[in-house]
């Protein structure tokens, strides 16, 4: 796959850049689509708002981590992140029995696996997540100060402890939670992409 | 035996293998299903959690900038909400005599204040080229746009837009008709398409944006779609009047 970024790459580079300026340019073009989508499926304005700004975010930790290239045109892209996004926020406060107003926004099969990437990278990230979450109190803590700060010898003197000590404490944690991600179903759902 | 795997894990990452402990690492790498696996999420969980605690500060700083851009460019539900309150005869009174000096104060005030969207709103009549099918549409939303009654025109246009799929000329003047009937959403949507598409309204449709922000009282919104009119266009002259007001 070519690698190529498109002109909107600028939406992307404004996000790890804080760019307010042109990430107006956001709100000003993008957005008025993907609100008028929410509010026909139940939602208002205020959870429009909310979707946009969760879907900002993922893409700029996607970016900031894997590098993300935007390769195809951000509208479509962004409008059906920010769709799908809305149906799962549907499902989870259980409205099931809503009749989904759908639109005709074609979309290519470049922009589906962009929108698909990125949702299986927030799915990732949140699945390691949840998964930190429930190592023990110390474990957490080593890891944090660990991704924190880059110098395990730190690490060691901020702790009280020896830098060997920091390090094997360290992998020890890093296997627990390998072992919690790689036996929880949600990895398996993951892996079948 | 697995707190090994670890160990050896964490010491790839930071190159501190070597010589025969790297090779016989990479040999189990290929020969080993499980033990690459479980290599691969580790990596993975590295990757992950390590950008997620060392951009925390980024993200929040992020997330300050589109919470207040969120709130600059989407009308929130809220502050749209208003509630009747029953006034009694005697408040009513004094409310008349109040909103009459109000009146008059505005009056003077005016001229000086923000520009309103009706000092801009007036439209070039709907005159669509006669085409072969739908012709009683065409006229009656001609009619009905021209004299300002903009639900039959919305109607009217719809039906059209059914037919004659993707002309931009009908969704602008669908887009007027929204605007006009302050329903912005769908204003909105439409002139962002036609601004950004390349048909020979793209000014049009940013000019009639910029008459949304203004109804809207979203000025600073406003004057960003005014000042990216380009000279040449035939709204510029509106535009930078416009500009001059705000």
């Amino acid at each position: 796959m070519s690698q190529k970024p498109h002109a909107d790459h600028i939406y992307i580079e404004a996000l790890l850049k804080n760019n307010s300026k042109v990430l107006s340019e956001i709100y000003l073009k993008f957005s008025h689509k993907i609100i008028s989508y929410v509010k026909k499926n139940n939602g208002n304005s205020d959870d429009a708002q909310d979707i946009i700004q969760e879907t900002l975010v993922t893409i700029y930790h996607q970016a900031k981590e894997k590098n993300f290239i935007l390769t195809c045109p951000f509208d479509a892209y962004f409008y059906l992140l920010c769709k799908r996004r809305w149906l799962n926020e549907l499902k989870k406060r259980g409205n099931n029995r809503v009749t989904i107003f759908e639109d005709d926004t074609s979309i290519t099969e470049e922009q589906e696996q962009q929108v698909e990437e990125t949702e299986i990278f927030e799915k990732q990230s949140q699945l390691f997540e949840s998964k930190f979450k429930e190592l023990g109190e110390k474990c957490r803590e080593l890891l944090k100060t660990t991704f924190k700060i880059k110098s395990m010898e730190k690490v060691a003197e901020i702790l009280g402890v020896t830098y060997g000590y920091a390090r094997k404490k360290k992998s020890q944690c890093m296997g627990k939670l390998t072992q919690l991600v790689k036996n929880s179903n949600e990895y398996h759902q993951l892996k079948a992409y | 035996m697995k707190e090994d795997h670890y160990i050896t894990f964490d010491n790839y990452l930071n190159n501190e293998l070597s010589g025969a402990e790297l090779a016989s690492f990479e040999e189990q790498l290929n020969s080993d299903a499980d033990f690459k696996q479980e290599f691969e999420i580790y990596k993975a969980i590295e990757s992950s959690l390590s950008s997620k605690f060392e951009n925390e500060e980024e993200e929040k700083a992020l997330r300050n900038t589109l919470s207040k851009l969120g709130s600059t460019y989407i009308k929130q539900e809220n502050s749209t909400k208003k509630k009747g309150k029953v006034i009694s005869f005697l408040n009513y009174k004094k409310l008349m005599v109040a909103a009459s000096i109000a009146l008059l104060i505005g009056f003077f005030l005016f001229n000086n204040g923000e520009p309103v969207y009706s000092d801009f709103s007036s439209h070039q009549a709907l005159e669509l080229v006669v085409r072969s099918e739908n012709n009683e549409a065409i006229v009656k939303a001609q009619e009905a746009f021209n004299s300002k009654n903009y639900e039959v025109a919305l109607e009217q246009l719809t039906i059209l837009s059914e037919t004659t799929k993707n002309d931009a000329e009908i969704e602008l003047y669908k887009g007027i008709c929204f605007l006009e009937l302050n329903n912005y959403v769908e204003a909105d949507v439409i002139f962002d398409e036609i601004s950004g598409g390349n048909s020979a309204f793209v000014n049009t449709a940013s000019w009639y944006k910029a008459l949304s922000m203004l109804k809207q009282q979203q000025f600073e919104a406003c004057k960003y779609v005014l000042q990216r009119i380009p000279e040449s266009a035939d709204e510029y002259n509106k535009a930078q009047k416009l500009l001059k007001k705000l």
